[in-house]
């Protein structure tokens, strides 16, 4: 039994029963309509990113940077405003910001930090210094060198600092303490800031610096809203001349929401509109009203599968839903057009137009099955949305549509006019002229990985991000290179090599890394016995010698430097993370060391994002395993790659499958040929005018690519379908109908403020722009050419 | 007879206890109002140190310069030639007469900071501003002795601070600087010379 008896005889069975039919029916579509309502929706870019391979791990470890789930805040009080007031401003606005969404503000270093971090180091240094700082001390503590620091000692105590000093001095006779500051000095997360009075200023002293955890995902648009409104309701605390300005992804996210939110509406007002307006010209029945309900219950039934495959769905997946909306309505035209003909039983006009309506369905399916094996969920998830609302489209328009049809309603067509043999070889020459110009600009088309191109951006947004990296440099820009280990002490590990890499490199001086404070335990270690050595061997004892000898020639009492001597002989506990905590740089560890999802610990360093540094630090890097460089430079380059890679993997895997359809349906080379003629039109128009336009290729422009395909071949199905029949006008007006609701659908989306959907909308319309006159002209022109 | 002199004495007692006392505001507030009038200082410091990690008392003296709203040069002379000047939040220290010194950034170097605000605050008799560190007990009103308690971070190394204005009111006269455990450091400042010209390179 072939498809069209298959058809048939499901027409015939079900005829009797239609009441049934149609109640099962709309008990699906409400049951869909209810799962639509509970479905949880994703509105950023992450489900158009990879969750696979490097591009994917890198992703993940951008979103790890220091600052990058952070809120920024900075005051500006401009040149007027005294820094005091301006210092006051951001103290009221710390206290004035939500303590519920904002729960911890910095405004600068800790008190404690500057109180206790001297002592601390000094504890610490038998665990840091390493044998490059013990030849230092070689170097610099001899007779001369012992007694030149014991009369610096004397000298501060001596001056009014000395009030401050004495304790440490009593700890510390000798200035080891510059050694042990050294450590500290690739720590500066913030390079544009400097202190007053505990508070982070901009070298002119015009702006002031808030830092700010939240418990807001960045990802998560309701909160991020809550997170801006708060904000605004905490700024109005500020004294008049003294503006802040917040920058965080979340306010990224509230956009991008707002806008796809926005969107969502203006594409389905207009679609509908579109269709209306279709509807009135080229249908004008209110039966017909059933064609266009097809797609609008595919749509919620397509979104509910997606919802059953992923826990979120991707709006960027339901805006696409607009989109379906013209496909699916194809098949359900293609089965009104042909019964309003009538001319013969209804089951035997439907068998004769489920084969072309079937394969048009499966040559769409198969372009967009695969997209299932795409790196990008929300590639994924269209696929999944597409391929269940085609074929369940094809299931509505071809069981239940023709139940509610009138056959034979149609007033008779006036005879076909073929157009003549020059018509065609006019048709002919212009087309392939149009594709040659195409194909030559084609090649101007770039690959654009950009994220920051694929969401929205709001230009006040765009002014602060500029505002804050001039007015505090690098904070939220700077290369990462990640040592990654099994636990902390393998990452520790790595990261010490890492250093030791960078450190004298290209990007040395400005590399922020907590190597020098925090070295794995192992060589902690390895420091602490060295250490002890030297002060219990020849040289430290002829350093404690001198010691005395001057501290006496000073008249410094006996026990003046017994704490020195006592911490000389015992143990120092280690350095951990804790200890770094407990001593005021917290937040400096929770930035630069982190625990992935996948269960491994990174510890993070910093370099400036240049070529010279990237490439250096490349070059230093090599070999180095668990050593990872992620720039935001190259993780837009690695993008790139990744969407060409796809594209010509997509666009080859869709080609081969639907040519492999067609073979089974035409089983000839010339009518394969002719099928194919509007995707290749569409494809290379597509192309050709995005590379005249200087428009590049984002991976939403594959999607795009994709679904010409589908399109293009299933008008190239009916086409050349229609040749094979007497002269008939039905497919011609199906194909230009179907053609114009999904231009409709698309024309919506070039509406789109969303640059994802936008992109979309824009690509496809021209591709399905050049696929149209290609069927409805280039196909007959061919045939006509064979005919003669 | 005997009842007359114990009254006598009684009434001598009370009498300076009785006489009408300015409120410590009002005191400060003179001090504050007389310091706002000043804008060089000039003055010679002795200095002496009793440190319990010295086996004997230190002895110093120096030159104190300052000009309003911020400068500020303390020069110790003998036994070393040392000091440090400010400018606003920059300064500059030498160890040695005559060397160039290093450059500071008071922002960075919490110690530096509390000795300028110290200083600073004394001169311009900022008593607002001590406030918000310390609790200022007036402890003579003639010649004004205040005594400050430190709260904040001075809290850790300071005891007590005492200070001594001079009879004009226009410039302290004497500090006394009491450390936790004991030390303490006297310095005593003469031939002070107010609002006389300054040469611009001191600072």
């Amino acid at each position: 039994m072939d498809l069209a008896d298959l058809i048939a005889g499901a027409y015939r069975r079900l005829a009797p029963r239609r009441t049934l039919l149609l109640l099962v029916t709309a008990a699906l579509l409400g049951a869909s309509l209810l799962g639509f309502r509970t479905l949880r929706m994703q509105e950023n870019i992450a489900a158009m990113l990879p969750d696979g391979g490097s591009v994917a791990e890198d992703f993940q470890l951008l979103q790890q940077a220091p600052f990058a789930s952070k809120v920024v805040i900075t005051l500006n009080g401009g040149s007027q405003l005294p820094q005091q007031q301006l210092i006051a401003a951001t103290d009221e606005l710390a206290q004035a910001l939500d303590p519920r969404l904002f729960p911890q503000v910095v405004s600068g270093p800790r008190e404690q930090l500057q109180q206790r971090m001297l002592p601390w180091l000094l504890a610490a240094l038998p665990n840091l210094a390493d044998e490059e700082d013990l030849a230092l001390l070689r170097a610099g503590l001899d007779e001369a060198g012992v007694r030149e620091r014991l009369q610096q000692s004397y000298r501060s105590l001596l001056g009014p600092e000395g009030w401050a000093l004495k304790g440490l001095i009593r700890q510390d006779p000798l200035g080891l303490h510059r050694l042990a500051l050294e450590k500290l000095r690739h720590l500066n997360l913030v390079p544009g800031a400097r202190l007053a009075d505990g508070h982070f200023l901009s070298p002119d002293g015009k702006s002031a610096l808030l830092v700010a955890e939240t418990p807001v995902p960045m990802t998560d648009s309701a909160g991020a809203e809550q997170l801006l409104a708060a904000f605004e309701q905490a700024i109005r605390v500020l004294p008049e001349g003294v503006e802040a300005s917040l920058v965080s992804g979340h306010r990224y996210t509230a956009a991008n929401a707002r806008a796809i939110q926005a969107d969502l509406w203006l594409i389905l007002s207009c679609s509908t509109l579109a269709l209306v307006l279709l509807f009135l010209i080229f249908l004008r029945s209110l039966r017909a009203v059933f064609v266009f309900l097809v797609p609008v219950s595919v749509v919620c039934l397509a979104a509910v599968a997606v919802g059953l495959v992923y826990p979120e769905v991707s709006a960027v997946t339901i805006g696409f839903g607009a989109v379906l909306l013209g496909i699916a309505v194809d098949f359900g035209l293609h089965v009104y057009f042909a019964l309003r003909r009538g001319g013969a039983e209804p089951a035997a006009i439907l068998g004769a137009v489920a084969k072309p309506v079937t394969f048009g369905a499966l040559t769409t399916v198969a372009a967009f099955a695969v997209l299932l094996f795409s790196d990008l969920p929300g590639q994924r998830q269209l696929a999944v949305f597409s391929i269940t609302g085609i074929l369940a489209a094809l299931l509505l328009a071809l069981l239940v549509l023709p139940h509610l049809l009138r056959v034979g309603a149609a007033a008779p067509e006036p005879p076909r006019k073929e157009g003549g043999q020059r018509a065609g070889r006019w048709i002919l020459a212009l087309w392939l002229l149009l594709l040659a110009a195409a194909g030559w600009q084609a090649t101007r088309v770039t690959i654009d990985g950009d994220l920051r191109a694929m969401s929205l951006t709001p230009p006040a947004l765009a002014a602060d991000e500029a505002k804050l990296q001039q007015t505090w440099g690098q904070v939220r820009g700077r290369a990462m290179v990640w040592s990654l280990g099994a636990d902390l002490e393998q990452a520790l590990a790595v990261n010490r090599q890492i250093f030791q890499r960078l450190g004298s490199g290209e990007a040395g001086a400005e590399l922020v890394s907590l190597a020098p404070l925090l070295p794995p335990l192992a060589e902690q270690e390895a420091n602490r016995r060295r250490w002890q050595g030297f002060w219990a061997g020849e040289e430290g004892q002829r350093v404690l010698a001198a010691l005395d000898r001057e501290a006496v020639a000073l008249r410094f009492s006996p026990d003046a430097f017994a704490p020195f001597r006592q911490a000389l002989a015992q143990p120092a506990a280690p350095v951990t993370p804790a200890g770094l905590h407990e001593v005021g740089l917290g937040e400096v560890i929770d930035s630069l060391v982190t625990t992935l999802d996948d269960g491994r610990v990174g510890v993070l360093n910093l370099i400036p994002e240049t070529p010279a540094a990237l490439a250096a630090a490349e070059t230093a890097l090599a070999g180095l395993d668990g050593a990872r460089l992620v720039a935001q430079g190259r993780f837009r380059e690695e993008v790139s790659a990744a969407i060409g890679h796809d594209f010509t993997r997509f666009i080859v895997s869709a080609a081969l499958a639907v040519v492999a359809l067609l073979v089974v349906l035409f089983r000839h080379p010339g009518r394969i040929f002719a099928a194919l003629v509007p995707v290749l039109s569409g494809l290379l128009l597509m192309l050709g005018i995005m590379g005249a336009l200087g428009m590049s290729f984002n991976l939403f422009n594959v999607i795009a690519a994709i679904l010409v395909i589908g399109l293009g071949v299933d008008y190239g199905i009916f086409m050349v379908c229609r040749q094979d029949e007497p002269c008939e006008r039905a497919t011609e007006t199906a194909v230009l109908v179907s053609g114009l609701t999904t231009l409709a659908g698309f024309g919506a989306l070039v509406l789109a403020r969303h640059p994802a959907l936008h992109s979309i909308g824009i690509t496809v319309l021209l591709g399905i722009g050049g696929a149209i006159p290609a069927a409805l002209l280039v196909v007959p022109a061919l045939y006509r050419g064979r005919a003669q | 007879m005997k009842a007359r002199i114990v009254l006598f004495l009684l009434l001598l007692l009370w009498l300076p206890a009785g006489a009408p006392a300015a409120s410590p505001d009002a005191v400060l507030g003179r001090i504050q109002q007389l310091a706002a009038g000043v804008e060089t200082l000039a003055s010679d410091f002795s200095q002496e140190k009793y440190l319990s990690v010295f086996q004997d008392v230190l002895p110093a003296s120096g030159r104190f310069y300052y000009r309003k709203p911020d400068r500020l040069r303390w020069e110790m002379t003998a036994p070393v030639s040392s000091g440090f000047v400010l400018n606003g939040e920059q300064g500059r220290r030498w160890q040695q007469a005559g060397s160039a010194g290093e450059r500071f950034d008071i922002a960075r170097e919490p110690v530096m900071k509390i000795v300028a605000e110290q200083l600073l605050a004394w001169t311009r008799a900022d008593f607002d501003r001590l406030r918000k560190e310390y609790r200022i007990t007036l402890e003579k009103e003639d010649p004004v002795q205040l005594r400050l308690d430190p709260q904040g971070a001075a809290a850790g190394f300071l005891d007590h601070l005492l200070i001594r204005f001079a009879p004009s009111g226009k410039h302290v006269q004497q500090v006394e600087v009491h450390e936790q455990g004991g030390d303490y450091t006297r310095i005593v400042f003469h031939d002070t010379v107010v609002n006389g010209p300054l040469a611009e390179d001191l600072f």
